[in-house]
């Protein structure tokens, strides 16, 4: 209690607030929630620290601005009340220097609040009208791509393959809201052949507004799992939000992910299905999987072709024979396929494997979903290895499911028989531990209360012949 | 868990780098362990603070300033051993085990062990027994040879013999051993003071050398077709080797210490290479299978006959041409663990660490289990 109440004054505090603010992405309400949570400030920043941007920058110096401005108040009201009898002056001066701590927290919100109102959500509104226009008008094959998980990777893969014989802008990185497709159709040329637009769910209803502001011709669904539960509230809400991409393009030229099972119930004839069996009416065989590889033969007739890529897993295959399949039909070459698949790569923090003393280190620290846990523990069971070690907090935003599918996830690593777990101290450990023990995991396991420390050191905890998966992230706002 | 370090040695500087970064830091991140680090420096005194943990007070400069502002902790030995901090209320912190990461005199000559067992207290790595033999180069040939393990021929000689007769021993030298010849002061590790002679001149120079550095000296001829090899141990009585390591050297050189912690490569010529024993060997070392064997097989003979446990790394010399193996030294305490040979061998920082310790616990409680009194009715009769 009496650390907690000191920590409100620590002139780390400030520090603090900002990097609350920063890792909310300066949401007020998510921070508000995450600070009325907070019980010691001295133990919020775990896993990362304030980055020193210009918002960041300026917040910090805003902060103190305030606090000097408010401490100064303060005195000012015990001066009156000292020499010029001001009643209340002592009570209210007193009051307002010992709360300042709890007053600037929620004072630095108002000029986030004005800023967003009066200046970015205008600005954007603007900028999503101006980009319709440019999307209506564009000429090129518009490529949505949708799911819970494993849609980033897809668009990487799709710009990768049909940019060996096309001409294709993509979105870049993960920016996949409304907003981004705006800026992202204000950077176009118009000479492009083929667009492949990403989209971020996060509540119901986004799907289909960015379908409705992008206007895509062909509509790639990677998956339904559980994610974003806590706006969703269940998995049938999410898959309706996902789906309604095939709803806007009437269900012509709809591509699903054939292995995600809570994708099934949405799933109607007319749409094509793909998988590590094949796509297209092309067909997967010899699947070779290695720590750095992913090997296989995609045919169809006497047509053949033998695709490897760094992608790694068997979960992969199917989005890749999906990628092939589809640059042939849009015109690619068999050559260009190849070359095209074989310069697929992990997207950072995706099934990225890397070398650290000795060992393999897989980081798959950008995961969020259930599925991508299957896949990651898949993996991790198929690849031989001296040692194997799994590492993961857990999923955040998991909602009312929270408690069974951290459960899952504990039998889903039970089942994959590593020799060392690794679980990263939160709310959600203990529910792994239930599925750990209820999968009758007979390995080792260690709590690790100190995440930063663990990621920054890894290189002391591995040796040669080692594999470790690295999955999920569990920002320092979750408990 | 009381990690000692430093102390009066030339290794000193040595040690605090394998204590913070090779112990300290895995220890730590085992999180099985509150980790009290205990310095000694230079000039003897004990002191114990978290910060010390901290390597950049040393490699600042910041240390001497640091400890004139800090009291020197003293030693109890009541059931146990137990630091005293001295300060405003005296802080005692009881010491469960004792992880010894001193190199050289004064520490892992077994002095510090010895106190270990005075106060009847687990500790990590080699015994008092192994560690004096170990680090007494002509007793641990002496030993080695009682086992049958070959070693290059040599003459040892006391600084007070030396100095008495300076040319009775160079006679005696020469006629005994053939040029080239290594001249080594028989209880330094790291190197220091070692040197390679190929005539009287240059002998009684190495000599004078040597025995500035201590009072027993060691001369002995140097292995032709030479291949250094050495092996990290682990273990008690079920042995693990690591890898075998073989430097990368010109036939005429040697691992002196500038070459093992403080240009990465073989005296700075090497370019981009890593700091410490890291970057300058092959790991494993490149030997046709059966004579890879025979060295390993040495190296656990070694091991075995000196009495080592915990850990240790046996230094041997062979000859290409002939394929014999000679036992040169052993090291009871290796630099940073020789954590880089373990991480190839498939043992990270933390398991070895942990393992280590263990090791040190389990002889605890072996030598705990047997009976250090004997009741006799031999006073009465007085």
């Amino acid at each position: 209690m009496i650390s907690a109440i000191i920590s409100l004054y620590s002139p780390n505090y400030v520090n603090v607030i900002a990097y609350m603010l920063q890792n909310s992405e300066y949401r007020v309400g998510s921070y508000l929630k995450w600070f009325w949570r907070t019980q010691n400030f001295s133990n919020v920043i775990r896993r990362g620290t304030l980055k020193k941007t210009t918002p960041a920058v300026a917040l910090v110096f805003g902060l103190w601005l305030g606090i000097i401005l408010e401490i100064a108040i303060g005195l000012g009201f015990i001066w009156a009340w000292h020499s010029r009898n001001f009643t209340g002056g002592w009570e209210f001066g007193v009051a307002l220097i010992i709360a300042y701590p709890v007053i600037m927290a929620h004072l630095v919100v108002v000029p986030l609040l004005l800023g967003r109102w009066l200046v970015i959500n205008p600005r954007n509104y603007l900028r999503v009208q101006a980009a319709e226009r440019v999307f209506i008008d564009h000429k090129a094959v518009k490529i949505a791509v949708a799911g819970s998980y494993g849609k980033t990777t897809m668009k990487e893969l799709l710009a990768t393959v049909l940019g060996e014989g096309k001409n294709v802008a993509a979105t870049p990185a993960n920016k996949n809201v409304g907003v981004s497709h705006a800026i992202f159709a204000k950077n176009l040329s118009g000479k492009e052949d083929i667009l492949i637009i990403e989209y971020g769910e996060g509540a119901p209803g986004d799907v289909a507004r960015f379908a409705r502001l992008t206007h895509p011709s062909r509509g790639v669904i990677t998956g339904v799992a559980p994610a974003h539960l806590d706006k969703y509230k269940t998995l049938e809400a999410a898959g309706q939000d996902i789906f309604s991409l095939a709803d806007y393009l009437h269900g012509k030229h709809v591509y699903v992910n054939d292995e995600s099972p809570a994708a099934q119930a949405f799933i109607k004839d007319k749409y094509h299905r793909y998988s590590a069996a094949g796509a297209l009416g092309w067909k997967v065989s010899g699947i070779k999987l290695a720590v750095s590889t992913t090997k296989f033969k995609l045919s169809k007739g006497k047509k053949t072709l033998d695709l490897s890529s760094k992608l790694l897993g068997r979960h992969q295959v199917g989005s890749l024979a999906f990628a092939a399949a589809l640059g042939l039909e849009l015109g690619l070459s068999r050559e260009q396929v190849t070359a095209g698949i074989d310069k697929t790569v992990p997207f950072e923090h995706r099934m990225q494997p890397y070398s650290l003393n000795g060992a393999w280190i897989i980081d798959d620290t950008y995961n969020g979903n259930l599925e991508g846990i299957r896949a990651g523990t898949q993996l991790l069971t198929s690849l031989p290895a001296r040692r194997k070690i799994y590492v993961t907090p857990g999923l955040v935003d998991q909602g009312k499911e929270n408690q069974s599918v951290h459960r899952e996830i504990g039998e889903l690593i039970a089942a994959a028989s590593p020799d060392l777990v690794i679980l990263m101290q939160n709310s959600v450990t203990k529910y792994i531990q239930a599925g750990l023990n209820s999968g009758k995991y007979q390995g080792e396991l260690i709590i690790e209360s100190h995440p930063l420390a663990f990621y920054t050191n890894l290189s002391e905890f591995v040796a040669k012949g080692d594999l470790v998966m690295l999955q999920n992230d569990w920002p320092d706002q979750y408990v | 868990m009381a990690v000692v370090f430093g102390s009066r040695s030339t290794e000193h500087d040595v040690s605090i780098v394998t204590a913070i970064a090779a112990i300290i830091k895995p220890l730590e991140l085992s999180q099985k362990y509150e980790v009290v680090p205990v310095y000694i420096s230079k000039d003897g005194c004990w002191y114990s603070d978290p910060l010390l943990k901290d390597i950049s007070l040393f490699s600042s400069g910041k240390i001497d300033a640091f400890l004139s502002k800090q009291r020197p902790v003293a030693l109890q030995f009541d059931d146990g051993l137990i630091i005293l901090k001295p300060g405003l209320k005296n802080q005692k912190i009881k010491i469960d085990i004792v992880f010894p990461a001193t190199h050289g005199t004064h520490g892992e000559d077994g002095e510090l062990m010895a106190i270990c067992e005075m106060a009847n207290v687990a500790y990590v790595g080699c015994d008092v027994r192994s560690s004096v033999i170990a680090m007494d180069k002509v007793l641990a040939k002496q030993i080695a040879e009682a086992n049958g393990i070959i070693t290059p021929k040599y003459v040892s000689f006391s600084r007070t013999d030396f100095e008495f007769d300076q040319t009775h021993w160079l006679n005696f030298i020469e006629k005994t051993l053939s040029y080239p010849l290594f001249v080594k002061p028989a209880h330094l590790g790291s190197s220091i003071g070692i040197n390679r002679v190929t005539n009287k001149q240059e002998l009684k120079n190495a000599v004078e050398v040597a025995i500035l550095y201590d009072d027993k000296s060691l001369v002995e001829e140097a292995v032709a077709n030479l291949t250094e090899v050495t092996l990290p141990i682990l273990g008690n009585e079920k042995l693990e080797p690591a890898l075998l390591e073989e430097p990368i050297l010109h036939s005429e050189d040697f691992f002196d210490f500038d070459t093992k912690y403080l240009r990465g490569g073989k005296k700075g010529k090497a370019q981009g290479a890593k700091h410490g024993s890291q970057g300058y060997s092959k790991v494993p070392a490149d030997l046709p299978k059966d004579l890879y064997k025979k060295a390993e097989t040495t190296g656990l003979a070694v091991y075995k006959a000196l009495g080592c446990g915990g850990t240790a790394r046996v230094d041997m010399l062979i000859n290409r041409k002939t394929n014999v193996v000679y036992f040169n030294e052993v090291n009871p305490l290796p630099g940073s663990l020789y954590s880089h040979n373990w991480n190839k061998a498939g043992i990270s920082n933390v398991e070895l660490v942990v393992k280590l310790v263990d090791l040190g616990l389990q002889r605890f409680a072996s030598t705990s289990a047997l009976t250090s009194t004997f009741d006799t009715n031999f006073l009465q009769q007085f």
